[in-house]
């Protein structure tokens, strides 16, 4: 979709131009009609003029030359006229060897008619009798300088015109993009949101978009809420499973029971399934996936912890170095991620000899995560099959590791990949690719 | 060494009580987030075991404000929350340790032994070792070289303590209040009837009598 401000500039640039069209055109006809009435009634009184200038003499009815504007003595003056009494017939001497076509009706043409050279001429035509003898006078006047500087006036006007068009255009575009400020605050609030820097937008707009961002801003924590209240639900059906599951555990191993082996050892085996189950499901059903905006993992926060917890756990001489960029968040849920990368880790820690390494890089299209270890790694051959298999390969060592399997889920669920390779310390090297979110780019 | 096991879930608190006893740990159960705030910060234990779904308060809570008084007792969580945010948190909290339930009561055992060395600075080892002995906490039994000495319930607890604190004076109230649980008759007099078996059983410069003050541990070696 074009943008809002766009259209609106399209809109009214649009409107503009036909209505400044009409505006000249119609201008342009008006003044047009005023002028050729206004000289038509000039050109009236010229004849009028003519007729009293023919005079009755000696021999018949005579033209009065005295009494002629002088502008029809000049040849080509752009003033004509033709005085047709039957016999005799005058013309003006301006019209030199013109011949001036004779309107078949009485009073101003409708047409202009051509002139001498490129004269345009307006030309009225009056019937009188006088002395009992009709005269048909015919007077013309050249219309052309007229229309020139109307013409002149017409093209300023349009210039003028065009120039308050930009004008108009560039004003709307400020006003507009004044007005639009809120709704662009709104749009970055919410890409801010998705890149996990924000986590509500801000109620402060105007009323306009009042309803639009409570509405949000209600999804959010409605959708928030869902996932708290789904996650204390699993917490509390973990516990009310997991301790029942406990007790069941010690009592399989105690003393009594030690004289049955074929009993504690089936009572183990099913227990120990059905905690591995109970586990998995759980976890997956914690996952919270895409589905909320506005949450992030703050690795400044969150990662030095988990690799003090994990040296906690693992004792021995284990060196657990991390990198990443100072203040760098990762814009997916912190439960989520902390549970893939300590799954992770917790898996690197058991197979490493004495280092394990955690970087996160931002990179154009994703964010990468890379875990190393120096241990025995995998072969190339056997990682497809490690990773198809959701890992089965990690759960002898503890008896508990879930490993790989959960952690693909988590990356799954956030639209990312997981992959295996060498790594430079001579161990494993998991890497987790996690797109960027597309308002981020 | 004694113990505070804040558990609300009564079968599964019975198993760890008797576990935990039959390891030699004085153990005293409570099952209230409130009443183990209390008790936890006014008597001298030597770690918690903490569940943090409890009745009353959470146990992350009550750890908190255990850390902001300044109690250093090791806390031990337990509990069915699995994942890392929570884990993280617990630590954050001030947990030294964070078991999972289920577990295997052996798991619990160990950290617990762990834990109980790593307060002492001491490394963490198969057995315990101080003075020339070594202790092997899961068969009671201490041995000097290869010479192997079986000792007796009451014996090996008072041995167990004396060599996480060896060196260090110790009053008979200050070691009744450690080796006892709260509901057992505290006697002085048993204190030193187990003193006197140890020195028979590992000679008699092991533990140095200072007269008004107590007893100290390991320093002829």
């Amino acid at each position: 979709m074009r943008s809002i401000q766009q259209r609106l500039g399209i809109g009214l640039a649009a409107a503009l131009l036909v209505c400044g069209l009409l505006l000249i055109l119609g201008a342009r006809w008006l003044v047009d009609n005023a002028l050729r009435d206004y000289l038509g009634s000039g050109l009236q009184t010229e004849s009028e003029n003519l007729l009293v200038a023919v005079v009755r003499g000696a021999n018949g009815l005579q033209l009065d030359e005295q009494r002629l504007n002088p502008a029809y003595q000049r040849p080509f003056s752009g003033r004509y006229f033709e005085i047709d009494a039957g016999e005799p017939r005058w013309r003006s001497r301006s019209l030199w060897d013109h011949v001036l076509e004779r309107p078949t009706h009485v009073g101003l043409t409708r047409h202009l008619i051509n002139g001498p050279g490129d004269q345009q001429l307006l030309v009225y035509r009056a019937d009188y009798q006088r002395w009992g003898q009709k005269l048909s006078i015919v007077v013309a006047q050249d219309y052309n300088p007229l229309l020139t500087s109307f013409s002149r006036m017409l093209r300023l006007g349009a210039g003028i015109g065009l120039v308050a068009l930009m004008a108009i255009l560039f004003l709307q575009r400020i006003t507009v993009r004044r007005a639009l400020k809120p709704l662009e605050r709104v749009r970055h609030q919410i890409a801010q949101l998705q890149q996990g820097q924000r986590s509500q937008l801000d109620a402060h707009v105007p009323q306009e978009l009042e309803l639009l961002v409570e509405q949000i801003n209600h999804l959010l924590s409605h959708t928030e809420d869902n996932l708290k209240r789904a996650r204390h639900g699993i917490g509390n059906l973990g516990h009310a499973l997991k301790t029942p599951l406990a007790v069941l555990i010690s009592v399989a191993e105690r003393q009594e029971l030690k004289a049955h082996p074929e009993l504690q050892n089936t009572l183990r085996d099913q227990l120990e399934q059905i905690q591995q189950r109970l586990e998995r499901e759980l976890r997956r059903a914690r996952l919270a996936g895409d589905q909320l905006p506005g949450v992030y993992l703050d690795c400044e926060a969150e990662l030095p912890s988990l690799c003090t917890m994990l040296k906690q756990i693992h004792g021995r001489e284990l060196t657990i170095s991390y990198h990443f960029a100072p203040g760098l968040k990762l814009p997916w849920d912190r439960e989520d991620l902390l549970e893939l990368l300590g799954t992770l880790l917790d898996n690197a820690c058991k197979w490493a000899d004495n280092q394990v390494e955690l970087t996160v890089l931002k990179k154009k299209a994703c964010y990468e995560v890379s875990i190393d270890d120096d241990g025995p790694g995998i072969a190339p051959e056997l990682r497809r099959d490690i990773l198809e298999r959701g890992a089965r390969l990690d759960e002898g060592v503890t008896g508990h590791g879930l490993g790989l399997g959960i952690a693909r889920d988590i990356v799954d669920n956030c639209g990312g990949a997981l992959s295996l390779e060498n790594s430079p310390m001579g161990g494993l090297k998991v890497v987790i690719r996690l797109p960027l979110r597309a308002s981020s780019q | 060494m004694r113990l505070l096991l804040v558990e609300d879930s009564v079968p599964l608190a019975d198993e760890l009580m008797a576990s935990l006893t039959r390891q030699g740990y004085a153990v005293d159960w409570l099952a209230d987030g409130r009443d183990a705030a209390y008790q936890g910060a006014v008597e001298p234990y030597d770690l918690i075991v903490l569940d943090l779904g409890l009745p009353g308060r959470s146990g992350l809570d009550v750890l908190k404000e255990w850390r902001a008084q300044g109690l250093s007792t090791p806390v031990l969580i337990l509990t069915a929350r699995s994942g890392w945010a929570e884990r993280i948190d617990g630590l954050k909290a001030g947990a030294d340790d964070y078991l999972t339930k289920p577990f295997h009561p052996e798991e619990l055992s160990l950290r617990i032994q762990g834990l109980l060395r790593r307060a002492r600075g001491l490394v963490n080892q198969p057995t315990l070792q101080a003075a020339g002995l070594s202790l092997d906490e899961s068969r009671q039994c201490v041995s000097r070289g290869n010479e192997s000495i079986e000792l007796t319930s009451a014996e090996f607890r008072l041995l167990r303590y004396f060599m996480l604190h060896a060196g260090q004076i110790l009053s008979k109230g200050h070691l009744g209040e450690h080796l006892y649980d709260g509901e057992s008759e505290r006697d002085s007099n048993v204190i030193e009837v187990h003193v006197n078996h140890l020195r028979r059983k590992l000679g008699r410069d092991i533990i140095e009598t200072r007269r008004g003050q107590g007893y100290r541990f390991g320093t002829s070696a």
